[in-house]
This record gives C-alpha cells, structure tokens and sequence, in this order.
C-alpha cells in the first residue's frame, strides 16, 4: 500500500444540478499515504466541492454530472456505498456543530460504529481508544452543547477516528477555534500523520498550517488548479494579497512593490462623552452562573477596539450587553447615557450596529437591496437617504451589480458580506462585528476591513475577532478577555507585548506581532508586514 | 447543532420507571382521560396528575413557562366554553338556569346576556380538567427523559431504526427551533425590528413577520441538510444498527406497564356501559 496514492484524482470535473456552470474542472493530482495536504483558495473556488466528490457526497447526496476517476487505495469508489467509503475516509466538517449528532460526547463518538452494526464490546473498545488518542477521555459523559468550540472539534475528529478511515478530510478545522485550540489541532493532525493517516485539509488560515509542514499545497482558483506542488512554491507562485502567508515572507516580496496605502480610521464627529459605558456590569445566563464579572469600560469616539479572548470567555456576551440584548444582573450599560434597562434594542440601534456572527440568522428578504434597505426603513430614514446608504454599503463589501440577487442564494462568504452591509447601511455611530473575518478567505477580508475603516460615518468601531493580526493591523485598542472579565485595556502595543498573558488567555503569537515587536521602538505603532517592508 | 431539553438526573416516580414503561403509562392514562366527561372521574385524574407533576422533582421555576402557557391557556378554553356554551350541546341536551348576567349597557339596541347554567358551568371544568391534566402530564415528558436515550426509547417501543433516530431528533429539533427563533429575533431587533410595533390587518402583519419566519425556516432546512449529510458520512441507514445503551425492563416497570393497560380496559368497559358520562349535581 505505501507505494500506491492514498488518494488518486483524474480529470475530476462537477457541475451541480441547478448550476449551469462546472464547479470544479479537470482536477488531478494524488496524495500518498502518510502525506498531508492543504488545499487553499478564495471562497467558492471549489474546495468543498472537492471533499464532497473524495467523501462520496458527490454524487450519492448532492446530484449532478461528474467526470474523471478518483481511486482510494488504488480502488475506483464510483460503484461503492457511502457506507463502504466512510469506512476509507472520514470527514470533519468546518464547523464541528454542524456534525455533531449525539448529545453526549460517548453517544457522538458511538454513531458511526453503531451504524456498522459492530459488537457493543468493540463500539466501547474503539470509543475509549479514540478519546484517549485525543487526550479527552475525560470528555466521556459530557453533553455534547456544553462543550467549548475547542472540545467539540476533537470530539467530532474522534467520531470520525473511531470507524478507522485511512484518509482524513477536513474541512476548514481551524475557523472556531481561539489560536491556543487552534495550535492543538494542528499539532494532532502533524501527530495523525506522521502516524499514516493521510490528511487532506482545506484552510484558509494558510500560515497557521505552514506551522506543521504540509507535504504538498493545491492551490484553487474558480474551479482549477493553479498551484500544485510544495509550501515554498507557493508564495512564489500566489500573490501575498490573496492568502495569508508568514509575515517573513510578505516582507520579502513587498519590498519590491510599491508601500500600501495608510489606512487611518476618521472617525465622525461626534461628542467627547462616552458613547457606551459599562459599570460593573456582572451576568449569569442562569442563576448561579457568572459569565460576566463587574466588567467597567467606555467606549469612546475614536476608539477601533479589538475584543480578543479564547472560546467562551465572555466576548459575545459583553457585546450584546451593549446593544440591550442582554440586560446585567448588576451594574449598569449606558448607550449615550442613557440606561439600557430603559431603552428598547431598536432605541440602541440607532447608536450601535451589531453584525451578527451567523448572517444566515438575519437574511430574509428576497433581494441584496432590500435586505439593506431593511435596517434603515426600521430606523425610518427617508427613501432618498436608504438609496445612498444602500448602495455604498453594496459597494463596501464588494457586492456591487449583486442588488437584485437573493441573499440566501449567494455562498457563505458573500451572505456574511450581506449581513455585513446590512448593518452599514443603518448608519449608526458604532459599528459592531462579532467575528467578522469567519468563514472569508483573506482577500475579501482584508478589502472589505480596509473599506470600513475608512468610512466617514462610525465614531467607534468594536470587533470580535481570533485572529490576533487583524487586532495588530486595525486595532487603536484591545480589550483582553477571560474568565467573564477584562484582564486587559490599553493600545495594541502595550496589551500584546504581554507574551505571558496572552498565553494565559489562550493567544498565541502570530509571525506578525513578534515582526511589529521587534520593530516597534522605530515604528512608533503596529502595521501591517506591507507596510513595515518600507520601513528601515 | 441541536439542542436538548433541560434534563437533569432526579429523585422523581416518573425517573422511577424504564422510560419505555413510563410512556406506556402515559399514553393509557392519556386516553383514559379522553374517555369521560364526568368531573368527578376527571378529578382523579387531575389529581393523579397532579401528585405526578409535584412528585417530579423539576422546580417551579424551571417548569414556570409551560406551567403559565396550560394555566393561561386552560383558563382561556374552559372560559370561553362557560361563556359561549360552544361544544357542550354535543354532551347534554338540557340546561338548568343558574342565574342571568346582562350588561349594563347596550350595543346597537342589543344588550350582552349570559345565562350561566350548572350544564355550561360543568362542562367548563371538565374542560379544565382535562386539560390540566393532559398538559402537565405532557409537559414532564422533556423534562424527565434523558436526551441522550431518546432513539433507544423508540427503538425500544418496536420502532424501526429510521423511524426511531427519526423520532430521536425530531424531540431535539423542538428546543433547538425555540435557541433558533431568539437569535433571529436578536438579530432582527438589532437593526430596529420591532415586533411589537407590527400593524395593519391580518394578513399584512403575517407579512411582517418575515424577517423572523424566513430566517428561521431556512436555517431549520440548512440544518436538515447538515445532519443529513453527517448521518450519511457515517453510515447511517445502511443496514440493520447497534444500539450501544441498553434498556433494562425490571419488575416495577411490567407493573407500571401491566396496571397502564388495565386502567385503560378498567376505563373504557366503564365509558362502554355508560359510567363516566356528563354529570351534574342535581
């Protein structure tokens, strides 16, 4: 077996069913076993696609014409069961929930042995075997949706693990998790292969992988190959704007281009005053619990926050205490002074515009425009001013020539753009983003944060992010949160030279932060590796 | 990701008993139920259930919700039945005036009358009864049967494997269209939507109520598709399954099961040679 491809792919062509155009096209290339390799590319490039034709989804579930041959173990999968091909291959979807069934963590990792029809001797056999490879046997009797995004990835790995595939597909396993989780599933999976587990993994957070030497890299562009080879081929191959390459490299490659522009956040004028003020504002979600400890903070005009901190440490739970979605067990949240108690959320909106985390629990309407004009209309702006407000939203976030199209048919990357500029076209003072970066791949991400801080609208702008870059290349501020409370308020370049304490928050440092640390006493501030590239 | 019912291990009669056993209890004690109009048959089992309800171990204030729902809505039904007498003629032919309530004022020359009969007044508290005791013997079913069984119950009753994991996340998809339909509403009054500012006729105020209904309904189809594509990749439905949990039937529950079945043969001979039939105090 280790001289024939784990996974071998020719002239691999799908078009779906409703789609007139082929989602992915003559695709070849193979792995062998024991090799890790990461597929990377834009959002709807055809990554999905892939693991759906290799995981036998393509065509058994989701219908359309397919050419081309995929060969597992040398073996043509085209006439197996889905059965027998999940038995080869296992698949973790992007985001754990979406995959986990059991409600608790045992009857999860059982499922799939238990639809084998296995003797129950060997299911706990191969259940305890797979919760101790991951180190969570203690996990065991836990309800599945109590646990952190961390756990719920490693126990939608075991279930998978449990029914002995050879090939490991993964689909974007990194998306929610904080860096510290992330950093472990990374390691588990170098672990899983250098075991003779072969491992096809789709991720954007491209750097993040280098970390752990994928064997090979197939870089996707609208459905093709464009890159098919090793790490080190890549970053001279695809333009550092289009993925996340190490801070290193950017710097070498930018050196030759033109500087990037300096983006500066402007904010609207606007009162000195607080716009938001939390004082000692404690939460429990029931009695007994407390999410939130005596939190106290402004936010003031000016301010672009970066709200950083591991899965559940309080982050969303502080946000939409100031929107009024959630009212403190004590304490108090003024908006613009007045209490949140007393005002209704429409009242807040007016001053805060909150993105959600998930567009698809906000997209209704039948059309992008009147999804946008939707905020507004609410707000009772007039008709001339949702027009104006409408299309430089559609224009922010790349959507423009989209207006007439219906939000809950575009991908996941465009819908999270849509909820995006549902909430700027709302014009409010503050702009909130609960993880705004999730599920978009660099290019788009980074355009569209570009846009929005250069908006001459917001007078404060917070976002929730992991992604620690994104706090050193926007952020004024960062707020440090753990355990339900504020363990650190102050400029990008006080709170994150503080290595130790973001190890106790579950941050780990990217290649970006430890390039801006080295180089802050010249540069005054962070910038992004484009920038510090020009800087002597 | 689908969430469950708040279950928690209790000290309870109800937790006494083999899940299976219990629910065959329930559903005889159910159609007991629906045998008689008579109060007197229908305290019992209001009383039945009642000691069932307090004996259950689940506090107050975690049952308050569904509690204040049958409370409000038993009220609602058995008031509207005094007052408008709807249904009863189906179960007694004559009535004996108790007393006449007219307004004090007239509408367009018609003034509003009530004539309260004892036939109108008891066939409202039969009502309450019954739903009372319907209800609060449905609501402790989430409560008390753990999530984590809730295929093998099924599969247990004689259902096939389909219709049992079937029927295990349709209990599931309940509490979790509930967590979907806040955070959509969350999300909704976060760009100024109000609900409680919906106007204009039927119709037009359905209407309004898209932004919560489409999201919702999409993400319930989203998530359909997402479990059944996790189903499929670990080969559910392939054949014939093992269930890892075992249920155990011990004595108490064949009791329970066997005392289930005669009340229900005990109550529909008695409904059969007439007993149990609308009764009023004459």
């Amino acid at each position: 077996m280790g001289h024939t491809p784990a996974v071998f792919i020719e002239n691999l062509s799908f078009r779906y069913r409703d789609r007139q155009e082929l989602a992915i096209r003559d695709i070849s290339f193979q792995i062998m076993p024991g090799e890790l390799l990461l597929l990377a590319g834009a959002s709807g490039c055809g990554k999905t696609t892939l693991i759906r034709c290799i995981n036998g989804l393509i065509p058994r579930s989701y219908k359309g014409e397919i050419s081309g041959r995929i060969l597992l173990h040398d073996q043509d999968t085209s006439k197996f069961t889905l059965a027998r091909i999940s038995q080869i291959v296992g698949t973790v979807l992007q985001d754990p929930e979406r995959q986990i069934l059991g409600t608790r963590v045992m009857n999860e990792v059982a499922f799939g042995l238990e639809n084998l029809a296995l003797s129950r001797d060997e299911i706990t056999e191969r259940i305890n075997e797979s919760l101790d490879y991951l180190g969570i046997k203690h996990l065991r009797d836990r309800e599945t949706f109590n646990l952190s995004g961390g756990e719920k990835q490693k126990v939608a790995l075991a279930g998978v693990l449990a029914m002995h595939p050879s090939i490991l597909l993964l689909d974007e396993p990194l998306a929610s998790l904080d860096p510290a989780s992330a950093q472990e599933a990374l390691r588990l999976i170098r672990q899983l292969t250098d075991q003779g587990m072969t491992v096809l993994m789709v991720e954007h957070r491209v750097e993040d992988v280098f970390k752990i030497n994928p064997d090979c890299v197939l870089f996707m562009e609208q459905g093709q190959i464009r890159y098919l080879g090793t790490m080190d081929g890549l970053s001279k191959v695809v333009n550092y704007h289009e993925i996340k390459l190490p801070a290193p490299l950017i710097l070498e490659r930018a050196a030759s281009d033109p500087p990037p522009q300096s983006i500066q956040f402007q904010p609207a004028i606007g009162s000195p005053k607080p716009l938001v003020q939390f004082e000692e504002v404690s939460f429990g979600y029931e009695a007994g619990s407390t999410v939130l400890k005596g939190i106290s903070l402004a936010i003031n005009r000016g301010d672009v926050i970066a709200v950083l901190g591991a899965n559940g440490a309080g982050k969303t739970t502080l946000v939409k205490h100031a929107i009024g979605l959630l009212k403190p067990k004590a304490g108090r949240v003024l908006v613009e002074g007045k209490d949140t108690r007393h005002i209704s959320v429409a009242q807040v909106a007016k001053t805060l515009g909150y993105v959600f985390q998930s567009p698809s629990h906000m997209l209704f309407a039948p059309t992008v425009y009147e999804e946008l004009a939707f905020g507004p209309t609410n707000l009772r702006h007039d008709p001339e001013a949702i027009r104006k407000e409408v299309q430089e939203a559609i224009d922010i976030v790349n959507l423009t020539g989209r207006e007439k199209d219906p939000p809950l048919a575009l991908s996941f990357g465009q819908q999270k753009r849509v909820s995006i500029a549902a909430i700027l076209a709302m014009q409010s003072r503050i702009l909130v983003m609960d993880e705004p970066t999730a599920g978009q791949d660099y290019r788009n991400y980074m355009e569209f944060m570009d846009a929005i801080l250069q908006l001459p609208n917001f007078e404060a702008i917070l976002f929730i992010t992991h992604d620690i870059d994104l706090a050193v290349i926007y952020a004024n501020r960062v707020l440090l949160v753990d355990n339900g409370q504020v363990v650190a308020d102050g400029r990008p370049e006080e709170v994150l030279r503080d290595l130790d304490l973001l190890s106790a928050t579950r941050l780990v440092p990217t290649s970006l932060l430890k390039l801006n640390l080295e180089r802050v006493e010249t540069t005054g501030r962070f910038l992004r590796a484009e920038a510090l590239a020009h800087i002597q | 990701m689908l969430v469950t019912w708040r279950y928690r291990k209790r000290k309870s009669i109800i937790q006494w008993f083999d899940p299976r056993a219990w629910l065959i209890f329930y559903a005889c004690f159910l159609a007991c139920t629906l045998l008689f109009w008579d109060v007197r048959y229908l305290a019992v089992f209001g009383v039945v259930s009642l000691a069932i309800l307090l004996s259950s171990g689940i506090r107050l204030m975690e049952m308050r919700r569904p509690l204040m729902f049958i409370a409000l809505f038993g009220i609602f039904y058995s008031g509207l039945t005094f007052l408008t007498g709807r249904g009863g003629m189906e179960v007694y032919q004559s009535e004996h005036l108790i007393t006449r309530l007219a307004a004090g004022f007239t509408l367009f020359g018609w003034q509003p009358v009530i004539n309260v009969t004892l036939e109108k007044a008891f066939f409202s508290l039969g009502i309450f009864l019954r739903v009372f005791s319907l209800a609060s013997m449905t609501i402790l079913i989430p409560y008390s049967l753990n999530p984590a069984q809730y295929g093998i119950i099924f599969r247990g009753l004689g259902m096939p494997d389909k219709i049992a994991y079937a029927m295990d996340l349709t209990m599931r998809f309940i509490p979790t269209f509930g967590r979907d339909f806040m955070m959509t509403m969350d999300a909704q009054r976060a760009r100024g939507y109000e609900l409680e500012n919906l106007r204009g006729g039927l119709i037009n105020q359905v209407r309004k109520m898209a932004p919560l209904i489409v999201p919702v309904t999409i993400h319930a189809i989203i998530g359909s598709e997402d479990i059944i594509d996790a189903m499929d990749l670990r080969a559910f439905g392939v054949g014939p399954r093992v269930w890892l949990e075992q249920l155990h039937y011990k004595r108490r529950d064949i009791a329970l099961i066997v005392f289930g079945i005669l009340l229900f043969f005990v109550c529909g001979g008695l409904s059969m040679f007439g007993f149990g039939k609308f009764w009023v105090p004459l």
